[in-house]
């Protein structure tokens, strides 16, 4: 393993007693003896092992078959019928995702969602990453402000959407009014077309970074601090530590990071909800707004149920690239 | 097509939807026994304490008078209710009995989730307003008894006329504009207006296409007919308001809730009200002799608000219809109709019941009364607003002409009604 790769992470490397040097090795021996000792178990043995195993899965597998596989193969079917309000339906095969792809709306709504995820996940991502990278060094009351920077996460989205559409608003929101107070006009942050999708970004942002910045702390903190110290030694800098050290090691977690916020990032719908309504001019409006809008407006379950399965291809595509990229750097 | 796979797919179909868009299904378990009358209520009377106060009140008596029925009237919020809704009835779930207004029903009923009420107001048939029950009733057959009318009449601040140094509250769209410069001046807008997504056209756009003379719909219903000379007069008014900041900025995204926006902080003269209790709570923000409630806005051609009653319908899947018919029968008699025009400040539906209001404003809704509309009822009705508001929005922000903006929702409105089964 080169010096510069992550450190395989085993219980045993958690051991204080254990050398640095030696653990990993140490570790990789007990591994590879604990698995011939497997190997020589009598089959009914390992038979019993694996129901035990499996009757521990059972209930967490039961509720995903019944809440989600269960739905997206019903939602799946839906989409091939006019199923209607009063319960009756049609077989109507691939027409709803014939009249999809002819949809402006539909495109528009992509549309949005594509740039409100090319905004959203590069802010969300550097703003984790540099809370995080603060927070690695800062050793006074770390907890408190790791705690502090998680708060927005917990909060409800609904109740941070209000209190920054007070913020942004126009006639006497926060920060007009700070640009009233330097002399600077009035911005309408949610009524313009070109700033609603960054100003509701920065508010998600906002509310959401919390989650990955506690994930790069946790990378940050499971590389070994060796190798930043030899860095040190040869002279980086500190940007140069950061730059050619630290981030290649948390390369699988930024990755991991950047993918869980991108599939966030495509299911935006709350804050667009709270905030414009999807305007102005539908400046705002995602496609889960659209797929809202289709089912709960329009009464549409058959067309919305194609919009919220093509809206699962995308989340699905992502996982499959994060599954393909971390793979192979843990490879 | 077997009739047991298309019970069991269809509900978990249902439920992704409701969990992909997060929009959730009110109310948890709303299914009715045999014995049991589930009721979908809202916010009807301002007061959360007094709200909830009458409708215990109104399980207590109606229980008291059918021993063998148990009530449960639920509380929803007012937002969402047609999403909430149509959750509900789509999964074959929902209650028994739903608050309902004119313009809802027609695509309810469209869809076979509601059913007649008929049978259940047969003996007070005759003592209904005929424009209520008109309202409320399609092919013939009326779909909710109403238990209460509203009025959506002129809401004014006095000080901010004051200091305008208007003193007569404008009432015609000649007067409005005349009135914009002075209160802009003044550094306050004129008409809190809301163009948001989610906002009511009923309550914003409508009424002054109705005082431009124009219609929402074609007689056939098969067309729009908004996009017309009295569409673009209307949309012209409300965008010369907008461009000479006579209408907040935030109109754009903003719903028209008095306490958080433009008219309850005091930035706007003038808003719609709908119950002596938003003038009476207007007056308490503002001071006393602070809030006028005017008449109904008079346009080029016509002098009308919007105004609706509200009703009770009947789930069409509902399990226990007995129950659900003798509720509403007990709902629109007299001692209801007037409690319940009491406790939320409304007007009777029916001629011989008068409801005794104590408001100071009671006069001024009493006038406006006479100029009601209450909308014009199209199964689509709901739909087609989600198409004309993003068009609106483009003529505000100056991205097309009325004209431009107009005739866009209309393309977009007469494919819907197209695709109308």
């Amino acid at each position: 393993m080169s010096k510069l790769e992550p450190r395989e992470t085993s219980p045993d490397d958690a051991l204080p007693t254990a050398p640095p040097a030696a653990a990993p090795a140490e570790g990789a021996a007990r591994a590879v003896a604990a698995a011939a000792a497997a190997g020589r178990r009598p089959a009914p043995a390992r038979r019993r092992e694996a129901l035990v195993g499996l009757a521990f899965v059972a209930p967490m597998l039961a509720l995903f078959l019944v809440f989600r596989f269960g739905p997206t193969l019903g939602a799946a079917f839906l989409s091939l019928t006019d199923y209607r309000l009063s319960g009756e339906w049609d077989f109507i095969g691939a027409a709803n995702y014939t009249r999809l792809l002819n949809d402006d709306l539909f495109w528009e709504s992509l549309g949005v969602t594509a740039v409100y995820t090319a905004l959203y996940v590069p802010m969300t991502v550097l703003l984790a990453l540099g809370t995080a990278a603060l927070l690695y060094r800062t050793l006074w009351l770390r907890g408190f402000f790791r705690g502090l920077f998680f708060l927005p996460y917990v909060t409800s989205i609904v109740l941070a959407a209000v209190i920054w559409k007070w913020i942004y608003e126009v006639e006497d929101g926060l920060l007009n009014s700070t640009l009233g107070a330097l002399g600077l006009g009035e911005i309408d942050f949610l009524g313009n077309e070109s700033l609603v999708l960054p100003s509701i970004a920065a508010a998600s942002a906002w509310k959401g970074f919390g989650y990955s910045m506690l994930i790069l702390l946790a990378g940050l903190q499971s590389i070994p601090r060796e190798v930043t110290e030899a860095a040190t030694i040869d002279g980086a800098s500190a940007w140069q530590r950061f730059r050619w050290v630290t981030l290649p090691l948390l390369r699988p977690v930024l990755f991991f990071v950047l993918v869980i916020e991108a599939i966030q990032a495509f299911q935006v719908f709350d804050a667009m909800y709270v905030m414009t309504a999807g305007g102005p001019v539908r400046a705002s409006y995602s496609l889960v707004y659209f797929l809202y809008d289709s089912g709960f407006k329009f009464f549409d379950f058959g067309y919305a149920s194609a919009v919220g399965l093509v809206l699962f291809l995308v989340v699905l595509v992502f996982s499959l690239i994060q599954r393909r990229l971390i793979g192979r750097e843990e490879d | 097509m077997k009739t047991g796979f298309k019970r069991a797919t269809v509900p978990l179909a249902l439920l992704t939807l409701t969990a992909l868009t997060a929009a959730g299904c009110a109310g948890g378990d709303s299914g009715s026994g045999s014995n049991k009358v589930t009721v979908w209520m809202y916010p009807v009377i301002m007061d959360p304490k007094a709200n909830a106060a009458y409708w215990d009140g109104i399980e207590k008596g109606f229980e008291a008078a059918h021993k063998d029925l148990d009530l449960a009237v639920e509380q929803l919020p007012w937002e969402n209710r047609d999403q909430k809704l149509a959750t509900a009835f789509g999964s074959g779930k929902g209650p028994d009995v739903v608050l309902l207004g004119p313009d809802q029903i027609p695509q309810f009923q469209a869809n076979g989730a509601v059913q007649p009420v008929d049978r259940a107001i047969e003996k007070a048939r005759s003592a209904f307003r005929p424009a209520a029950l008109e309202a409320m009733t399609q092919d013939g057959k009326v779909y909710a008894a109403p238990i209460y009318h509203t009025v959506t009449s002129t809401l004014y601040n006095k000080k901010l006329l004051d200091k305008a140094g208007i003193k007569e509250p404008p009432a015609t769209w000649d007067a409005l504009k005349a009135a914009a410069p002075k209160l802009k001046r003044a550094g306050v807008a004129t008409l809190d207006y809301s163009a948001s997504n989610e906002a009511s056209l009923n309550m914003s756009f409508y009424p002054l296409l109705w005082q431009a003379g124009g219609k929402v719909f074609d007689e056939s219903g098969k067309k729009t007919a908004f996009s017309s000379p009295e569409g673009v007069e209307a949309l012209t008014f409300l965008v010369d308001l907008y461009k000479a900041g006579a209408v907040p900025r935030s109109a754009l995204t903003n719903a028209n809730l008095f306490t958080d926006q433009a008219l309850g902080k005091e930035q706007v003269a003038m808003g719609y009200t709908n119950t002596p209790s938003d003038a009476a709570l207007a007056e308490k923000t503002w001071g006393k002799g602070n809030a006028i409630v005017g008449p109904a806005l008079t346009g080029p051609r016509k002098q009308v608000c919007f105004g609706m009653p509200g009703g009770l319908g009947i789930n069409a899947r509902t399990k226990n219809l007995t129950g659900a018919e003798k509720f509403i029968t007990y709902m629109t008699e007299p001692a209801q109709i007037r409690s319940m025009g009491t406790a939320g400040g409304f007007f009777s539906p029916r001629t011989d019941v008068t409801v005794p209001n104590g408001s100071p404003f009671a006069k001024e809704y009493e006038a406006a009364l006479a100029h009601t509309f209450p909308g014009e009822p199209h199964p689509a009705a709901r739909q087609l607003m989600a198409l004309i508001t993003p068009e609106i929005q483009a003529a505000l922000t100056g991205k097309k002409s009325p004209e431009q903006a107009l005739e866009a929702a209309a393309k977009e409105g007469d494919d819907l009604l197209a695709r109308q089964r």
